[in-house]
């Protein structure tokens, strides 16, 4: 299981990764943006996405966008991890086909169950 | 506004009236001549009254900026870094950045070093307790006995290290929240300028306001379109905005309305 964290500043990216290690989850890769994440993904060895929303260059909507149009990777499951909480972004996200939803600041229990409950999605449609 | 800028404003307006009365006077008289010397004195006025606005909210920006520029703040970052002088509000919220940036790095610095620390213990303390208990039992031979109480010793020993280490290390934890005094004054400097800044620039749309009012120019108004994409950052004020949501909860209420 490799997951790739999105996120434009080095410590959430930090804390993120200490928490997934936690978990379990050691194989982990990091972007800084969608622009820098999305040819991460191309390479096809990225098994699930943490992402943030509010980056320069491309946003976290628009990477979550861009990898549900690629035939190749829209399958990969993608958690949002932002301080954006309007309710239309939560409903775009939720539209735009996102996994799950935790906004900052988070506790590492929000993140476990999120990301369990993701798994739990993916092994039940097996 | 400022009391010396309403009065050149009202200045104008009374010249504009004045100007009026003359100016139709000297049509009804046939006095043309005179009157397109009234129409053009009063727009060369109206230019001058906006421009000397301009310049004179221009100087009071570039004061302001300057005075930002030369105060005390400087004296404190030096003191703390020894680098640079910080001479600018970009600089400074750079610096607040940093700050911040090296506090929650050396402080997950400490956590990664301490976890490891806490960990041996807690593996060294259960090993001990599982052969601990057997002793209770009687269930020890003599030579596990000997090699328990030597273990016991290398343990007490480990324990009374870790805990120094565990110790310096939540001290240096404490201490990196220095940096939260340090970055408040700064942005509390920034927070002044920008509403030093807003209060002229408040001023020169009021003054704009009434050049436009005067002139009778008319502008079309550009409707703002907030763009979700870009995103907003962290909420502030949520509790009053009912369109953010509050907590980790609601937003799994929300989702879960629509069905995830």
């Amino acid at each position: 299981m490799k997951i790739l964290i999105v996120d434009d500043f080095s410590t959430m990216r930090r804390i993120i990764k200490n928490l997934l290690r936690d978990l379990g989850f050691t194989n982990t890769v990091e972007a800084d943006d969608g622009t820098t994440a999305l040819p991460i993904l191309q390479t096809g060895t990225i098994d699930f996405l943490v992402t943030d929303w509010n980056m320069p260059g491309m946003t976290g909507i628009e990477l979550l966008r861009s990898v549900r149009a690629d035939e190749k990777l829209k399958t990969i499951p993608v958690l949002m991890v932002t301080a954006e909480a309007k309710r239309d972004q939560i409903i775009a996200a939720a539209q735009a086909g996102v996994n799950g939803y935790v906004v900052k600041p988070f506790t590492a229990v929000a993140l476990k169950e999120k990301i369990e409950k993701i798994f739990e999605r993916i092994d039940a449609g097996k | 506004m400022s009391d010396s800028s309403k009065l050149r404003l009202g200045e104008f307006e009374a010249q504009v009236k004045d100007g009026a009365v003359d100016l139709i006077n000297r049509i009804e008289t046939g006095d043309f001549a005179g009157a397109i010397k009234i129409i053009q004195d009063l727009s060369e006025s109206r230019h001058n009254n906006f421009y000397n606005e301009v310049g004179y909210l221009t100087r009071s920006l570039h004061d302001a900026i300057r005075d930002f520029k030369v105060d005390s703040v400087d004296q404190l970052v030096d003191q703390v870094d020894g680098a640079s002088k910080i001479t600018d509000a970009t600089d400074r919220l750079n610096y607040v950045i940093d700050m911040t940036n090296r506090a929650a790095n050396t402080t997950m610095d400490m956590v990664d070093s301490s976890v490891p620390v806490a960990s041996q213990l807690q593996d060294q303390a259960r090993d001990l307790r599982k052969d601990w208990g057997r002793l209770i039992q009687r269930d020890l031979t003599p030579a596990e006995f000997r090699e328990l109480y030597k273990r016991i010793d290398v343990f007490l020993q480990t324990a009374d290290e870790s805990a120094t280490t565990l110790h310096s290390n939540l001290n240096a934890i404490l201490l990196e929240q220095g940096y939260q005094d340090l970055t408040g004054q700064v942005i509390t400097r920034v927070t002044e300028l920008i509403r030093d800044v807003e209060e002229k620039l408040v001023h020169l749309v009021a003054v704009a306001g009434r050049v436009d009012s005067i002139s009778g120019m008319e502008h079309e108004e550009e409707e703002s379109e907030i763009d979700d994409t870009k995103g907003h950052g962290p909420a502030i004020n949520s509790d009053n905005n009912p369109e953010v949501l509050n907590s980790q909860d609601e937003v799994d209420d929300l989702l879960s309305s629509l069905g995830f």
